[in-house]
């Protein structure tokens, strides 16, 4: 089984799926799970023969890169490929029957979630993006509500104008290279994109990619979306579906952009995410947009991490990434039935005292108390910061720093006041159905606590793979290439 | 040459003039119609940019017959194709935009995005403040919330 499997499956199951609906809805419910098992294990053997043959290269209809579109297959890739994977099975737990559009919307998801981190060739990733957005507008709908679809139009403007930037940008980048291939380009990067038209190309691009990232200018979507769609959604599209166009900007940045100043533009931009995410996180007073707020900080932390130069940056981000995939779902899970305004929450413990556990959890492990993850996560990311010689990357440090205070006073605010005594008014008791997505996301936070210096060390073999661009041209463009140089139209 | 020239340099004029005729739509108007039309201009200035970009002067289509390369120059066929995808992946999201435009009308009565926002901000729970949503922090917001803790 090769990589291609990842994106086809998902992608013929989406479009499979209604039909079986029609006939049998038990197999129909059964459908989705069974496909994204068995991507899974793909995704897995393809793992282990990433660990033991190194990486390698595929080229769609055989032809060879840089003419032929190319999936590149290596550790990277397939660890966001299984976040989406795993996040989306992990989401389907405790689903209620029937729900056959939703159902093939998420599918569609997975398969332009597979086909972002795997597709070498831009335009390709263009396209992937496109079926991501597509699925997430109707899911931001799916509720039904009026609300629903008012803050899905309002996303699918800014969206659809993002996108129309990242194709703006990948037509400045065929006008000057006349190549598409990631690798090809990463072999003519430093002699014609080292200029500022190069730069420009990229600022289209971030602001295009930034949309889904829910960087700095671009996400003014996320809190209207987040507080009108549904938990498992909000759980889907701010914990794992952002992280995979950040991934697509660490690709351009490790293979085309390395040596110019382009890092220091998703520097900024991550420094301004954090800066207001948090500040706005903290004058909330819903939980969900709370939880909105705070995940476009997380994901400025990640922003700033990929752009810090070298292995150490990559590291942080996907430790950040990975941690955050785990921790925002969980926490959106809760929000079902804790939804809405924060004095809600008054007397949540005596209703629920496991919700309320798994919320402290969380939240601690989310502002980095130090045996959870989220603490080796931040520690990564100011180890790696601190070594770069720039006054930009010491300035991120005291932003990331005072972000973390102002995370735990919200979240300790919070905290007090599911322990206060109940009042006239109660929160209902989360129902056991969306508990499990929660608690078993907790369960594989707990185990990444026993388990940190064996994930510690596949990170830094993971990182070092990728920042390795020599490897990624050798691997991808066939050895004979060159003269296809020469060809003259 | 000259005239080629011309018809270049016009086409990326038009290109980047309907690509800021379509920013400038989506920014300054509140009308959700009005919007779309301003995406519409915007994916076709990106569109016609593409195009630009693989022309050729006194070209041909690059159709190989018989596996045999025409001696005319040919024009660049990767834009083209990408156009055709662009074109595609634009009238799908047009469709779904104004689908979800209709729903939001028969939802709230009105196409004008700040009196949307307006009214889901009071549905979402946003503080409202001389008629515009308040998401970033504003003290009187706070201030208001204190009060109303006080008066509980």
């Amino acid at each position: 089984m090769n990589g291609v499997w990842l994106v086809a499956l998902p992608l013929l199951g989406a479009f499979v799926l209604p039909m079986i609906y029609r006939r049998h809805t038990i197999v129909g419910y059964w459908t989705g799970p069974v496909i994204l098992i068995i991507n899974l294990a793909i995704a897995m053997g393809l793992w282990q023969r990433v660990s033991a043959d190194g990486t390698h290269s595929i080229a769609m209809g055989g032809f060879p890169a840089p003419v032929g579109i190319t999936f590149y297959v290596d550790k990277l890739a397939l660890l966001f490929a299984i976040m989406v994977i795993l996040g989306t099975l992990i989401l389907w737990l405790g689903k209620k029957m029937g729900e056959v559009r939703e159902e093939t919307l998420l599918l569609l998801i997975v398969a332009g979630g597979c086909g972002l981190a795997l597709s070498g060739d831009l335009f390709n990733i263009y396209v992937f993006y496109e079926i991501v957005a597509v699925a997430s507008y109707g899911l931001a709908a799916s509720r039904g509500t009026g609300a629903g679809y008012a803050a899905s139009i309002r996303f699918l403007i800014l969206s659809a104008l993002g996108s129309s930037m990242l194709l703006l940008g990948i037509a400045l980048i065929y006008a000057m290279t006349g190549t598409l291939n990631l690798s090809h380009l990463a072999y003519l990067a430093p002699q014609m994109l080292n200029n500022s038209v190069g730069l420009v190309a990229f600022a289209l691009m971030l602001i295009g990619l930034g949309v889904k990232a829910e960087l700095f200018p671009v996400n003014t979507w996320v809190p209207e979306v987040y507080a009108t769609a549904p938990a498992r959604i909000s759980a889907l599209l701010g914990g794992i579906v952002s992280k995979l166009a950040l991934l697509v900007v660490l690709r351009l940045l490790v293979l085309i952009y390395a040596d110019t100043s382009a890092p220091l533009l998703l520097l900024s931009l991550g420094i301004l995410g954090v800066i207001t995410g948090e500040l706005a996180a903290l004058r909330s007073s819903d939980l969900r947009q709370v939880l909105a707020y705070s995940s476009i900080g997380q994901l400025g932390l990640v922003a700033i991490a990929f752009a810090i130069p070298g292995p150490a940056g990559i590291i942080a981000g996907i430790a950040l990434a990975l941690h955050h995939a785990l921790v925002k779902p969980a926490l959106f899970m809760l929000t079902e039935a804790w939804g809405g305004q924060l004095n809600r929450l008054v007397g949540a413990a005596q209703v629920s005292m496991l919700s309320t556990l798994l919320f402290i959890v969380l939240a601690l492990s989310l502002v980095g108390i130090p045996p959870l993850p989220g603490f080796l996560a931040k520690f990564l990311l100011l180890k790696g910061a601190l070594a770069v010689e720039n006054g930009w990357y010491h300035t991120a440090i005291a932003v990331v720093l005072i972000a973390t205070v102002i995370e735990t006073a919200y979240f300790i605010r919070i905290m007090r006041l599911m322990f206060q005594s109940k009042t006239q008014q109660t929160a209902d008791a989360p129902l056991m159905r969306d508990l499990k997505p929660a608690l078993s996301l907790v369960v594989l936070l707990l185990i990444s606590v026993l388990t940190v210096s064996p994930i510690s060390q596949s990170l830094s073999a993971i990182a070092e793979e990728a920042a390795d661009k020599e490897v990624y041209i050798n691997k991808t463009l066939p050895s004979d290439w060159h003269h296809l140089e020469k060809v003259e139209w | 040459m000259t005239e080629s020239a011309g018809i270049i340099i016009l086409s990326y004029c038009g290109a980047i003039g309907l690509i800021l005729l379509g920013v400038f739509a989506m920014v300054m108007y509140r009308h959700l119609i009005r919007i779309i039309f301003g995406l519409m201009l915007l994916e076709a200035g990106v569109n016609l940019f593409l195009i630009t970009i693989g022309y050729r002067a006194n070209a041909v289509a690059p159709i190989l017959v018989d596996g045999q390369i025409p001696a005319a120059a040919m024009v660049d066929p990767i834009p083209q194709a990408m156009v055709l995808t662009a074109i595609v992946i634009g009238v799908g999201v047009q469709a779904l935009a104004l689908a979800l435009v209709v729903k939001t009308y028969q939802a709230y009565r009105t196409l004008d995005t700040q009196e949307l926002a307006q009214k889901l901000a009071k549905e979402t729970g946003v503080d409202i403040i001389e008629g515009t949503p308040v998401y970033l922090p504003s003290p009187l917001a706070a201030h208001k919330q204190i009060l109303e803790e006080k008066s509980t």
